[in-house]
């Protein structure tokens, strides 16, 4: 409780802390990036109070029975749950306040570094993430103490006695139940990966998506765990050595009630590990993105001579920032058609840019490529246009057809290239062609000349590019990096934060939940271990086996969380269009890696905390 | 006419300064093979204490006992562990089977561990079961079973591993008097027939005059013994009483 106060009330004092919403330009998509963060929070938060609630309950309802067998009344003991609920409840949202006050200005340091803005963070209490955060878990703290007020008139007295010694019986397994979990996981990445046509079909897909990748993994722990689990048992020269006899019936024996808990366990870490990695990759992805879209650090059409001078005489006395390259880019913008469809769609009715061989090599020279293509005739060289995959194969043996005033050229593709030299402008299609050629037909259509600088330190030119934001008008489409980078930036940084945070937070509960069941097992378990211990079984065989187990119940959910997240980042590459061509590989390693390592630790208390409770 | 067991001086007192409870006081013992030795006394004299030192579960403060020609006094936890598998048989009054094992799988627990060959295992089971009178339920949990017919899952994983030395404590006390009998009586059977050594520790002067020899401690010392000798069981059982009552404390039927 404590620990979901303090979760929450950082988040709330994040979105009303005056640096954040500072830092932040674009404050509206803010907002609302907040308030569904919170909403998440909130559901998340409820539901884990609710589940940590039930768990007590279920550990005291021998104490109620007691209470009501000594001859207290009904009426008091549900008013003494009650109160005792309340006034923990309180407890924990006074101490929640305090240690989120101390994290947020954690937080918040981390947030206003993501966004890379150096800002002094000053100390201060919010008073209305106090309320915020008071009002939410009064709410859900009168729920749960209703709750335990209702325990005494919900059970029987004989069944609060019981409780504990509620036996999971031996389950049993059906091979059909096993094989159609595999079918239905199988079904829905299937179904992740078609390519819907239209948006009620994406709404149909993901719904058929989710619903069958929950049944899936639900009958996966619950019938193909144990169906696994039985194929050992009968293979006797396993089963029957040393204390994989008590291991593999101990599994069995829990894998019924642990079923659920394992399915929500798994889906949780497939949801954090794929959310942080889709957050920490468009963050991570942010610096080449930007380049892409803007390969110079400044670029605008040339209009009007006075005002190129003025602009190129700002960005001369930004002394900071000297230029490393200055460059005019001649570009023809035609009409044209392509003979292979898939190209023809993406360009549609748009004009095609062309820029000559010579200003390309040139222009990426400046910017530290390499490049020397050298075209003669009717060759010609496609770029690949910004947020698709076509690759040179799309592009080789078709031919494209330019539209001159007076004539049709036919120009054939020897291949493509990723490097970019102008700024993005949809259709983004642009070709290069042979410094003949492009004065042929300079000679009938008078090129645009694009002005591009590239400067030292591109990132942090603010001043410059207000400065010339100032002078540029619209029509000269102004495209600066540090615009392009910082936008990335604040969204990047916001959206891996908040991705982050609800993971983390998601990371800590799904533990939480695997300690709390296994120390509970634990308990149950103890007179088990200690018939062992009395038959003859080793400390180190003991431990061993316990091991073996919670290396199980851990090991399980994290694998299939794994493999369920990798295939949704791969879904998801294919749906968000930012994330398309570029390559992940590092920021989903190192999400997972992270992931593990704050598992392992997890694993390690929870090994610890079981060792100790069987061995005392 | 081997010694199975050898206790002498044992002493074990609980507690720390100022606050001393002294559980058993300098208690000998000695039991030959196939011997059917009882341990009798009231609440309190140590019973449990004298079976747990000798089950090696409790370490005595002081003494030395051997069991089988070992002493177990210096041994560490991993040797306890493997003396208590390959040498020593238990049956508890509350059974200790695992509820998450069939009867089959309680009984062969102690052979598994011991990491027996799987066919072997099978072939001493269906032996041991039958001694017991419960083939039939073998593939059964212990849940749906009956007291008597868990006790005897018991005894059978007890008996499995051929210990040298079986110990009972109170095997009889949770079990209808037709179940104890019938334990009983196997138990007896166990010791006549396969020259199988046990200590049983009980208040229930019923079991204890299946007994070759019943053991009497009171207060933490030896109190007396009996031997049955060649008389009857009832006679036996009236002698017991006897003891019984004049030590005080114990049954109620011998007030």
């Amino acid at each position: 409780m404590v620990f979901s106060v303090v979760i929450y009330y950082t988040f709330v004092s994040l979105q009303y802390s005056p640096e954040v919403q500072m830092a932040i330009e674009s404050e509206n998509s803010l907002l609302n990036i907040f308030i569904a963060g919170s909403v998440v929070l909130i559901l998340f938060v409820a539901i884990f109070i609710l589940y940590s609630n039930s768990f007590f309950t279920k550990k005291r309802k021998r104490e109620v029975g007691l209470y009501s067998l000594l001859g207290l009344r009904k009426k008091t003991i549900g008013k003494m749950l009650f109160y005792e609920n309340i006034i923990m409840g309180g407890i924990a949202i006074i101490i929640g306040v305090i240690l989120g006050t101390i994290l947020s200005k954690l937080f918040t340091m981390i947030v206003l570094r993501l966004l890379d803005t150096p800002v002094e963070v000053s100390f201060e209490v919010s008073i209305e993430a106090i309320l915020n955060t008071i009002i939410v878990f009064m709410i859900i703290s009168l729920f749960t103490s209703f709750n335990a007020y209702r325990l005494i008139y919900r059970f029987k007295l004989i069944e609060l006695f019981r409780a504990e010694k509620e036996g999971e019986h031996a389950p049993r397994t059906s091979f059909i139940a096993a094989i159609t979990s595999i079918i239905l996981i199988g079904f829905s990445y299937w179904i992740g990966f078609q390519s819907p046509t239209s948006d009620v079909q994406l709404l149909v897909n993901l719904g058929l998506y989710l619903i069958s990748i929950v049944v899936g993994t639900y009958l996966l722990f619950r019938f193909l765990t144990i169906y696994i689990l039985r194929q050992l048992q009968k293979k006797k020269t396993i089963y029957y050595n040393g204390t994989n006899l008590v291991g593999i019936s101990q599994l069995l024996y829990r894998i019924n009630g642990n079923a659920r808990t394992l399915t929500i366990i798994a889906l949780l870490s497939a949801v954090t590990i794929s959310a942080i990695s889709v957050g920490y990759s468009f963050y991570y992805t942010n610096e080449k993105q930007a380049e892409k879209e803007a390969p110079f650090s400044y670029m605008h059409i040339s209009l009007d001579e006075s005002v190129d001078k003025h602009i190129e005489k700002t960005i001369q006395s930004d002394t900071e920032h000297p230029i490393n390259g200055q460059i005019d880019i001649p570009v023809i913008n035609l009409n044209g058609e392509v003979s292979n469809p898939l190209l023809q769609d993406y360009l549609e009715e748009g004009p095609i840019k062309i820029i000559s061989e010579n200003t390309y090599n040139e222009a990426l020279r400046m910017l530290d490529r390499e490049s020397n293509i050298q075209l003669s005739g009717n060759q010609t060289i496609g770029i690949q246009p910004l947020l698709t995959e076509y690759t040179s194969a799309d592009y080789e043996e078709h031919t494209i057809t330019l539209q001159l005033p007076n004539k049709e050229i036919e120009l054939a593709f020897s291949s493509m290239l990723e490097d970019r030299i102008i700024p993005w402008n949809y259709p983004d299609f642009n070709i290069v062609v042979s410094n003949q050629l492009f004065s042929e037909i300079a000679t009938q259509i008078t090129p645009v000349t694009i002005k591009a600088y590239e400067v030292a330190n591109e990132k942090s030119t603010k001043d410059t590019t207000v400065q010339i934001q100032k002078i540029a008008s619209e029509d000269m489409q102004l495209t600066t990096f540090y615009n392009i980078y910082r936008k990335g930036l604040e969204s990047g940084g916001l959206n891996l934060f908040i991705l982050g945070f609800l993971g983390l937070v998601f990371l800590a509960a799904t533990g939480s939940i695997i300690y709390f069941k296994q120390l509970t097992e634990a308990h149950d378990d103890r007179s088990r271990y200690e018939v062992l211990r009395k038959i003859g079984v080793s400390k180190k065989e003991l431990n061993a086996t316990i091991r073996k187990q919670i290396i199980f119940v851990f090991g399980l959910p994290l694998i299939i969380g794994i493999i369920h997240g990798i295939v949704i980042l791969q879904i998801a590459s294919n749906i968000f269009s930012v994330l398309i061509g570029m390559n992940l590989t590092i920021p989903i390693v190192i999400t997972i890696l992270v992931y593990f390592i704050i598992y392992l630790g997890y694993y390690f208390l929870t090994l610890t905390s079981v060792k100790n409770t069987v061995n005392n | 006419m081997r010694t199975i067991v050898n206790a002498k001086n044992i002493k074990k007192v609980y507690g720390t300064k100022g606050n001393v409870f002294t559980a058993l006081d300098n208690i000998d013992l000695e039991v030959q093979e196939g011997e059917f030795v009882g341990i009798m006394g009231p609440s309190g004299a140590g019973k449990s204490t004298l079976l747990n030192v000798l089950a090696t579960i409790d370490q005595p403060t002081s003494g030395d006992i051997n069991i089988d020609g070992t002493s177990i006094v210096n041994m560490n936890e991993e040797q306890l562990a493997a003396f208590r598998r390959d040498k020593l048989g238990f049956i508890f009054q509350d059974y200790n089977l695992l509820d998450t094992l069939t009867v089959k799988e309680n009984i062969i627990l102690p052979l598994a561990l011991a990491k027996v060959d799987p066919n072997e295992l099978e072939h001493r089971v269906l032996e041991v079961a039958n001694k017991f009178g419960i083939s039939p339920i073998l593939d059964k949990y212990p849940y749906q079973i009956s007291g008597g017919q868990k006790q005897r899952t018991a005894a059978s994983r007890a008996i499995i591993s051929k210990p040298s030395l079986l110990l009972a404590d109170e095997p009889t006390g949770a079990l209808d008097s037709k179940s104890a009998t019938d334990l009983l009586e196997s138990l007896k059977g166990l010791s006549e027939v396969d020259k199988a050594t046990i200590l049983l520790v009980t208040h229930d002067a019923f079991a204890a005059s299946y007994c070759d020899r019943v053991i009497f401690i009171k207060d933490g010392k030896m109190f007396t013994e009996l031997v049955k000798g060649k008389g009857s069981r009832k006679e036996f059982f009236q002698k017991v009483l006897d003891v019984l009552s004049a030590l005080g404390g114990g049954q109620s039927d011998s007030i």
